[in-house]
């Protein structure tokens, strides 16, 4: 269970790695040149490890709905921005606030289709993170 | 060297934004799951994002920042988000299920990131948080761990 523990807490370590990596790549280059080059050598490299393990066409894939296959293109945009936001906000908040967007709008998602859940759990949790995101502008001379 | 917090409005809302399109990421990359591998739902969004970024590239034609080569490990993020997939493939099938990766892993990237502003990690620019920047990411993981806990039925 600890070692459990552990690699998901190193898999949130890597996200914020990752996105500083990116970050200092698009200094050096553009936002949307950091981000082709992380999803081209992260498709070599997953291409390589996929060919090791083998079962990368298991399952029904070819049953998907065709909306499934955008994720890769909204990914783009979202490397993209990460990669321009962290030189300019810092690590701490362009995660604080990635974080609070992908929340809000997951329980906006969940409404929508209709996902069972626990409405006051949502009215709570999204208060928090708004009331998180007030605090953390308020105060502010350049707004 | 340490600069301070300085975000506009038009940042914060850009990178509220940015989770928005991560929620929908979720969502997209785990239908795929659903139907394929795990490999195959990390796969495939790596290679059409491949190819959108190229059309990008060529249609937007971004200004390049500088001259002088990078450093080569700049271009090792993408293995790192590539190892976060396979590692969350295997704490998602362990007693954590999905909400103990999220919350474990909302841990672990704020700890780090926190880390590396202090620090000014990897050439980015070194930053000093504020008290409110503490009481904000309480706030923002707070709701994160209800919404992930009891929010919904996933």
């Amino acid at each position: 269970m600890i070692v459990f523990a552990s690699l998901a807490i190193l898999a949130g370590v890597l996200v914020s790695l990752s996105r500083q990596i990116n970050g200092r790549l698009a200094l050096s280059t553009s936002a949307m040149e950091s981000s082709f080059w992380n999803h081209f050598v992260g498709l070599a490299f997953i291409t390589i490890i996929a060919l090791m393990v083998g079962g990368l066409f298991a399952g029904e894939p070819q049953n998907a709905p065709w909306w499934a296959y955008l994720g890769g293109t909204i990914g783009v945009v979202f490397i993209a921005a990460g990669s321009w936001l962290i030189a300019r906000i810092g690590a701490t908040r362009t995660a604080l606030l990635i974080i609070a967007g992908q929340m809000v709008f997951g329980v906006l998602l969940d409404v929508a289709m209709g996902a069972p859940g626990n409405l006051w759990a949502r009215v709570l949790g999204v208060s928090l993170i708004l009331a998180g995101m007030w605090v953390a502008h308020s105060g502010k001379k350049a707004s | 060297m340490t600069q301070p917090y300085n975000t506009s409005l038009f940042h914060f809302a850009a990178a509220f934004a940015t989770g928005g399109l991560l929620s929908l990421m979720v969502l997209f990359n785990g239908t795929l799951a659903a139907y394929g591998s795990l490999f195959f739902a990390s796969w495939v969004p790596h290679l059409t994002g491949t190819v959108a970024a190229l059309i990008f590239l060529a249609v937007l034609r971004p200004r390049r920042a500088a001259v002088a080569r990078p450093p080569l490990w700049v271009y090792l993020g993408g293995v790192s988000g590539a190892v976060t997939v396979m590692l969350t493939s295997a704490t998602l099938n362990s007693a954590l299920a999905l909400s103990g990766t999220i919350a474990l892993g909302l841990a672990g990237q704020m700890v780090f990131s926190l880390f590396a502003d202090t620090r000014g990690l990897f050439g980015l620019p070194q930053r000093t948080p504020e008290p409110r920047d503490y009481i904000s990411l309480a706030f923002i993981i707070a709701g994160s761990l209800i919404l992930i806990f009891f929010g919904s039925s996933t």
